[in-house]
């Protein structure tokens, strides 16, 4: 999705601000919507759905609204998604019918260390078809994004890369993203930064991406 | 269930822009009133949560690998063939690190880790990722302009100093390995631990010779 999200590479952000405090939460209600994301269960949502419907948030409100707002509008939407809250309740906040399904235990901070701990999803698999790519070899990266979720950014497209290693087959999120999960060999590509931005000064850098085989030619 | 349906969504966040309050507090406090009454959560699960990532989880756990892997050299092996597996012995494992890297800086090289696309963070090892991270700024010139970035932050590369930059696109995360400081020969893990910052893991900082102990 050529979106607002895609943000590599783009100029007009201006300086970092880099004297924000070091504590993890700067306000109560982010230290609430932290929270509140780690517990809640929507069925059938996946991490990359849960990321598109993220990138599909209005433009001006992705740009302005503080990250973990975003989450809380995101968490929204998909709960919309699944009919676990309706439409008319995202928008009042008024409830309209109770969950059928038991509440969750409460639990203690320990158990949510313990929680925290078998949070450690993994996305690889296996499958039947080799690599296709070695390390080393040369590949120019797809023109286009598909008008849905998709990994390969703007700023990296239809460029040439080099293998730099491979990680194995994971859940390509181009359809994880729409409910459906295949799996894909799943590459570090190295790009100069000359062959990205070749027009940029002192751009002797490398960036490196990790990036799907069908993102690759 | 889910229904992945694209095209209401981005009319439901339409109809919330105008909707909701504008301020962000009241936004949240709407949505936990409403997951409250729903049934879908309790109050006190997630202040477990808030708790759990003020004090446990955090850069501290970070900061305690990095410390092992410059006093124990087969740690340090077993972190860059498999990360998640050598952080799993100290227990770290959790949320965003079943597929960890690790990169080390050395004298020529400086690495950079950054997420253009969302703002992907190893959130079991480093917590909550800080503000600069996950705005557009850091996002947008991290991959393009690493030098400027880094001495926004004041961190002055020799000029033959080679910068990767490691834009987190799949579900691996990344963990830059500093350099350990001189002058710290006589450090035990805990000291160690006291001087490595958050950034330095991320790599906006880099030089640690100057960090006090305890100063994380």
């Amino acid at each position: 999705m050529d979106g607002i999200h895609d943000l590599g590479g783009k100029h007009g952000f201006g300086p970092i601000e880099v004297t924000q405090t070091e504590k993890p939460f700067n306000s109560e209600w982010e230290a609430r919507e932290w929270g509140l994301s780690q517990c809640v269960d929507v069925p059938g949502v996946t991490i990359d759905w849960w990321r598109h419907c993220r990138e599909l948030i209005m433009p001006e409100d992705y740009l302005l609204r503080p990250y973990l707002d975003s989450w809380a509008q995101t968490d929204l939407a998909t709960f919309v998604d699944a009919g676990v809250i309706s439409r008319s309740e995202a928008l009042s906040g008024e409830l309209e019918f109770v969950n059928e399904q038991l509440p969750p235990p409460v639990i203690t901070t320990e158990q949510a260390i313990e929680a925290d701990r078998k949070a450690a999803h993994r996305f690889d698999h296996t499958i039947e078809a080799e690599p296709r790519y070695q390390f080393g070899q040369t590949i120019t990266t797809k023109l286009n994004a598909p008008e849905g979720h998709t990994r390969l950014p703007q700023y990296a497209r239809g460029r040439k890369g080099t293998i730099h290693a491979y990680h194995g087959v994971h859940v390509f999120p181009d359809l994880s993203s729409r409910g459906i999960i295949t799996h894909q060999h799943l590459y570090s590509v190295m790009f100069t930064a000359t062959e990205l931005w070749p027009e940029d000064n002192n751009t002797d850098h490398h960036i490196f991406l990790d990036l799907w085989e069908s993102y690759l030619n | 269930m889910a229904k992945f349906d694209s095209d209401k969504t981005a009319k439901l966040h339409q109809e919330l822009h105008s909707h909701l309050p504008s301020e962000s507090a009241l936004r949240v406090k709407a949505l936990e009133s409403l997951l409250v009454k729903k049934g879908l959560v309790d109050p006190r699960t997630i202040d477990a949560w808030i708790e759990a990532y003020s004090e446990e989880i955090g850069p501290k756990r970070g900061a305690r690998i990095i410390a092992r892997s410059w006093l124990d050299s087969d740690f340090r092996q077993r972190l860059l063939t498999d990360a998640s597996a050598a952080i799993d012995e100290m227990g770290f494992l959790g949320n965003a690190t079943a597929h960890l890297k690790v990169v080390e800086n050395t004298r020529s090289t400086h690495n950079l880790v950054v997420c253009t696309l969302c703002s992907c963070y190893p959130f079991s090892i480093l917590g909550v990722a800080p503000a600069w991270y996950k705005a557009a700024a850091y996002r947008s010139r991290a991959v393009r302009d690493p030098r400027g970035v880094l001495s926004e932050f004041g961190v002055n590369l020799e000029s033959d100093c080679q910068i990767n930059v490691w834009d987190s696109t799949a579900e691996l995360r990344y963990l830059v390995i500093p350099e350990r400081p001189a002058g710290t020969e006589n450090f035990d893990e805990d000291e160690l631990t006291g001087i490595v910052t958050r950034n330095s893991m991320i790599g906006t900082d880099r030089d640690l010779s100057s960090v006090r102990k305890g100063d994380i």
